[in-house]
């Protein structure tokens, strides 16, 4: 059974404010206290944050822009390490932040599904099984041998959400993802995606579509500068948070 | 540090076709749709040298063939060393949206530059040593030694460029630095000159230059039909390990930060 466990979680930024410090800079600052020199200010983007995931959670993530949730998306995917405090878990986990991130553009559709899908932690071997589906799916046979350079938006899109979803992972982390497509397939991709989410052990999703939220999930997390506001049931949370925002 | 070890080589082997589908977008991309395809990264090379052999030929007024010989031996494993250094330096910096968007073992970025350059080298050393051969090299058992040659090479390589990988994310004027860099330690090492031809105030530079004992290694196998002398083959070994080691203790210790500079 898959479970995360997140003890006393901290992740710290560092805004520069010249985008890359010259060794002059850095230089001036190893032998000066003089705080005005130091380029960069530390921000914590979560601040002592503790979580327990068990199996069965649909946990939705709400929130204002910046309050944290992609941080926290990001380091559970592990691109981001903890500044302070673990986090630790069980299960294969599958990242969906962005779909279509690590296509190569000069690469034809079908070596983006070996190169992609080898990123996304698919074996050589699932990927030969699933290379038929992942084209049917995403409806673009024809253009299969062509490099994705020249695939309009919807095509591009089509096919990476074919692949990112091609495989049913114990451990689901969505992204605001549904995207792209005619309404056809945005209908096929929502079915397959409550599938994807049916079938997972935990689901994990940010969101600021709230029906899209009570329709998912069993649990809600509110978040605000990097901290728990409140965690609980998802429609006592919403409501919370939407009488918060929007005050009488 | 023996933990560190421990997980890279262990996300070495699950994620091993992660690692080498991106060998492979390093080898397939460089020439798609160019007419001569693959083909240019063995005559690029070739023409090089054979414009650089002839001119220094005639300028050193030595025999045009025994020169070829020489100057090919000493251009393989530099340019191998050069290429590794010069393309994994920007590694990080040309994959930063595939860094921040989904986990990946950082040293896979200059890992899958340095083997593409590395088969890159492979190659054109096949092809230059069939041209060593038409022009009367010697073929001989001392040529068994050139795939250890390049085991040490790389390592060497590998461990500078993780420095040079790691350091310019942090300094991106560093890689125009490393361009100029390479281009004065290309003359400083006895490439197109015998190792005790540069005499004067800069000579201890040459005999301090650690690309050199790589160098030997090639050259000894290739123009002279010997083995290279056992300090030779201890030397660089030591320098290849030294190498690595410092390359992945500058990883270990800064790769949690890369993904925030960049």
């Amino acid at each position: 059974m898959s479970n995360i466990t997140i003890k006393d979680l901290s992740i710290k930024f560092r805004v520069y404010h010249d985008r890359s410090p010259s060794f002059k800079s850095y230089f001036a600052s190893l032998f000066s206290k003089d705080p005005t020199l130091s380029s960069y200010t530390d921000f914590w983007a979560i601040k002592n944050l503790s979580l327990n995931i068990k199996a069965g959670d649909r946990i939705g993530i709400i929130g204002h822009n910046g309050a944290g949730k992609s941080t926290l998306l990001k380091t559970l995917c592990k691109i981001y390490s903890p500044s302070e405090g673990h986090i630790h878990v069980v299960g294969r986990l599958a990242p969906l932040l962005e779909i279509g991130a690590g296509f190569h553009p000069e690469f034809t559709g079908r070596e983006n599904i070996y190169l992609n899908g080898s990123i996304l932690g698919y074996s050589k071997k699932q990927l030969r099984a699933i290379e038929a589906e992942v084209i049917a799916f995403a409806e673009i046979e024809e253009f299969i041998d062509t490099p994705v350079k020249y695939y309009s938006t919807g095509m591009y899109m089509r096919l990476a959400f074919s692949l990112a979803t091609a495989m049913h992972p114990d451990i689901l982390i969505l992204d605001e993802l549904f995207a792209g497509g005619d309404i056809a397939f945005i209908t096929k991709a929502k079915t397959r995606m409550m599938e994807m989410v049916n079938k997972a052990n935990i689901m994990m999703m940010v969101s600021h579509d709230h029906d899209l939220i009570r329709l998912l999930c069993n649990r809600v997390i509110w978040l605000d500068h990097g901290r728990i506001v409140c965690d609980g049931e998802t429609n006592t949370i919403v409501q919370r948070y939407l009488d918060h925002e929007t005050p009488q | 540090m023996i933990d560190y070890l421990y997980t890279l080589i262990k996300e070495l082997c699950t994620k091993r076709d992660v690692l080498w589908q991106l060998v492979r977008q390093q080898l397939i991309l460089r020439y798609r749709r160019t007419t001569l395809g693959y083909l240019w990264t063995l005559i690029n090379p070739l023409l090089m040298m054979s414009v650089t052999a002839v001119v220094f030929a005639t300028l050193f007024k030595v025999e045009l063939k025994d020169y070829a010989v020489f100057l090919f031996a000493g251009m393989i494993p530099w340019n191998c060393f050069n290429a590794t250094i010069g393309q994994s330096a920007v590694s990080f910096i040309n994959n930063e949206g595939l860094i921040k968007k989904i986990y990946l073992p950082k040293i896979f970025f200059p890992l899958s530059v340095a083997l593409a350059v590395l088969i890159d080298s492979m190659l054109s050393f096949f092809v230059l040593f069939a041209i060593i051969l038409c022009i009367g090299g010697q073929l001989s058992w001392s040529l068994l030694f050139i795939p250890f040659a390049y085991v040490l090479l790389f390592f060497f390589s590998f461990g500078v460029a993780l420095v040079a990988s790691v350091a310019t994310v942090f300094f991106r004027d560093l890689q125009y630095v490393i361009v100029i860099a390479m281009q004065a330690w290309f003359f400083l090492t006895p490439i197109m000159y015998k190792k005790n031809a540069l005499t004067g105030s800069i000579a201890w530079l040459v005999q301090f230059n650690p690309v050199s004992t790589f160098i030997e290694l090639f050259r000894n196998p290739l123009c002279f039909a010997l083995l290279p002398s056992p300090s030779v083959i201890a030397s660089a070994a030591a320098l290849a390990i030294i190498s690595l080691a410092f390359g992945l203790l500058v990883l270990a210790r800064q790769e949690e930060k890369i993904v925030f500079r960049l």
